[in-house]
């Protein structure tokens, strides 16, 4: 499957937590390219993409957090909101239904990340729709 | 009535009288219980006969009765006589295993209304009162309880039955309510239902609360004499032994008489079971005297407390109580509901999404005792609602198995703090004694 791993990571909502995070990171030299926080006011999730993304869950969970590692759709288009909106519509249009999505610029382009009710659903329209599916960075 | 005792001989019987009708009641109680299969092998076993029995002294030959007992024998295991002459039974929730079903013949529910009525004429009520029960009419007895004692008192009984403050505070004013029986948190949260209709609890034509069944302070008695301008008169009863009833502070309100003519009083120490020296904590043990469906020998009844020395004012002779200082096993009373740890547990652990470790913190927050559950999640996920419909789910699961609603907190590991190796299980930060 054309897919990227994403790390989610639960957070308290303790003073110093997030902090604790990126520095064990930044220590391990490991390059945050994403990251998305859902929260409320006692717990969020806080959502990365890295540079090393079996390394940071390593590395996180080794520290004594609760790590996730899963799935997600990465789909590359042009850094407007046109194509944004494009690619949103076309995959809609063929019945995915999308959980949450947050969207990061690489390389001159805008990378959305999704993360679909079924991923494979989702790869089939992505694809019947042309979009360009990303499966990781070297 | 205009004496200042529902039943003055009782009431103030010399103790040496008082302990020969307790040899005669216990005597009468044993032969009762010869007809229990739970009992009946036991006495055997230890030589316990009616006529075996000399002096109260002889309590100590007899077993221990315990909750798990009760579970064990579940559900009419002790009962002395035949179900025909049975006529009632009240029951716990059952929630930490079998309930524990206790059993009243027509004399046992006769007696428990005298008892209590007893006790309210004790506070000062009479038949020219209102009382209104803010308790649940139910398996807990603390509404049918209530009800058929102030009835037996003669007074006008509304039974209200528990919650909607709304409606109690439309009953209090149009009925003109005199007295009401609570739990001490539902005193001041009905204050504040007051308030909210622009109307001070003062100002209302109520003068006696009735309180128990939950933990409370010297401070909290005051505060709910304050902000009711009431007097509030602390009260003890429990279903095993046949619910409200078994001790009331007179109007000294200094430590709750318990009606010795029904129950023989021992203070033993939990771990040895042996009597501490005199007037020091301990649990409080009860045998029963005065009842038939199903008498209870040396029940165990986990509160401590301690007997008051010297003599009441009031001129009753049966010993005074202190305000129990807790629990002799881990049971907690929040809300007016007794509940176990472990009950919780069992809860949290029907869900794969968690891990072992959990906390229950219990508060005061405002006058309510509020009830916070962390519950530590054995994996992360990417999935913020599922997070979210999981604590929803714990959630609804703890109040169909509390019957309040407690906070539920996800954590993540290592947020729970642990002692010496050991999880603590339980934070309570109420100040209650």
């Amino acid at each position: 499957m054309k897919t990227i791993k994403q790390i989610s990571i639960f957070l308290e909502n303790q003073r110093g937590k997030l902090s604790d995070i990126l520095t064990a990171l930044k220590d391990q030299n490991i390059e945050i390219q994403a990251a998305s926080v859902a929260d409320t006011t006692e717990y969020g999730i806080l959502r990365l993409i890295t540079s090393d993304q079996v390394k940071a869950a390593r590395l996180l969970s080794a520290k004594g957090n609760l790590v996730n590692l899963n799935e997600v759709l990465a789909i590359q288009v042009e850094p407007d909101t046109a194509a944004f909106a494009d690619a949103v519509d076309a995959l809609t249009n063929g019945g995915v239904s999308i959980s949450y999505l947050y969207t990061f610029h690489k390389d001159g382009k805008l990378v959305l990340i999704i993360r679909p009710a079924s991923l494979e659903i989702a790869e089939r329209v992505a694809k019947e729709k042309g979009l360009t599916l990303i499966q990781g960075w070297e | 009535m205009n004496s200042k005792y529902w039943n003055e001989e009782i009431e103030t019987m010399p103790r040496k009288k008082l302990e020969k009708l307790q040899v005669e009641r216990l005597k009468k109680t044993v032969e009762i219980a010869m007809g229990s299969e739970f009992y009946a092998p036991r006495f055997k076993e230890l030589g316990i006969t009616p006529e075996s029995i000399k002096s109260v002294q002889d309590i100590k030959r007899f077993p221990f009765t315990t909750k798990n007992d009760l579970r064990a024998t579940y559900p009419f295991g002790i009962k002395s006589v035949p179900l025909d002459k049975v006529v009632r039974l009240h029951s716990s929730s059952g929630t930490t295993g079998n309930p524990t079903v206790i059993l009243h013949t027509q004399k046992d529910l006769n007696e428990w209304a005298d008892a209590m009525a007893r006790s309210m004429y004790c506070i000062g009520l009479r038949n020219t009162d209102i009382i209104q029960n803010t308790s649940g009419y139910g398996m807990f007895t603390g509404g049918l309880g209530i009800q058929y004692a102030a009835e037996r008192l003669g007074a006008l009984t509304v039974p209200a039955g528990a919650g909607n403050s709304k409606r109690h505070v439309k009953f209090i004013t149009d009925f003109g309510t005199t007295a009401l029986h609570c739990i001490p948190s539902y005193a001041t949260r009905l204050a504040a239902a007051f308030l909210e209709e622009g109307i001070d609890p003062r100002n209302t034509t109520v003068k006696t609360l009735i309180i128990g069944a939950e933990p409370h302070s010297e401070a909290q008695r005051k505060r709910i004499e304050e902000i009711w301008g009431a007097k509030a008169y602390n009260n003890f009863g429990m279903s095993e032994m046949c619910g409200p009833g078994v001790a009331i502070e007179c109007q000294e309100q200094n430590g709750m008489h318990i009606w010795e003519d029904n129950y023989i009083v021992e203070i033993l120490d939990p771990e040895t079971l042996e009597p501490v020296p005199e007037g020091e904590q301990g649990e409080l043990v009860l045998t029963t005297l005065n009842r038939e469906a199903m008498p209870l020998f040396r029940y165990r009844t986990r509160d401590l407390t301690r007997i008051l020395p010297g003599d009441c004012p009031c001129g009753r002779t049966h010993v005074r109580l202190a305000r129990f200082q807790g629990r002799s096993d881990d049971m907690l009373i929040v809300k007016g509901v007794n509940l176990y740890p472990i009950q919780i547990e069992k809860i949290l652990m029907q869900f794969p999404e968690l891990a072992s470790d959990y906390l229950i913190t219990i508060e005061t927050i405002g006058d309510n005792d509020e009830m916070t559950i962390e519950a530590e999640l054995a994996q992360a996920t990417d999935d913020f609602g599922m997070l979210q419909n999981l604590t929803k789910e714990i959630t609804r699961r703890l109040k169909d198995e509390l019957l309040f609603t407690p906070r539920v907190k996800l954590v993540g590991k290592g947020v729970i703090p642990q002692s010496d190796g050991k999880a603590k299980r339980v934070n309570d930060l109420r100040n209650n004694h």
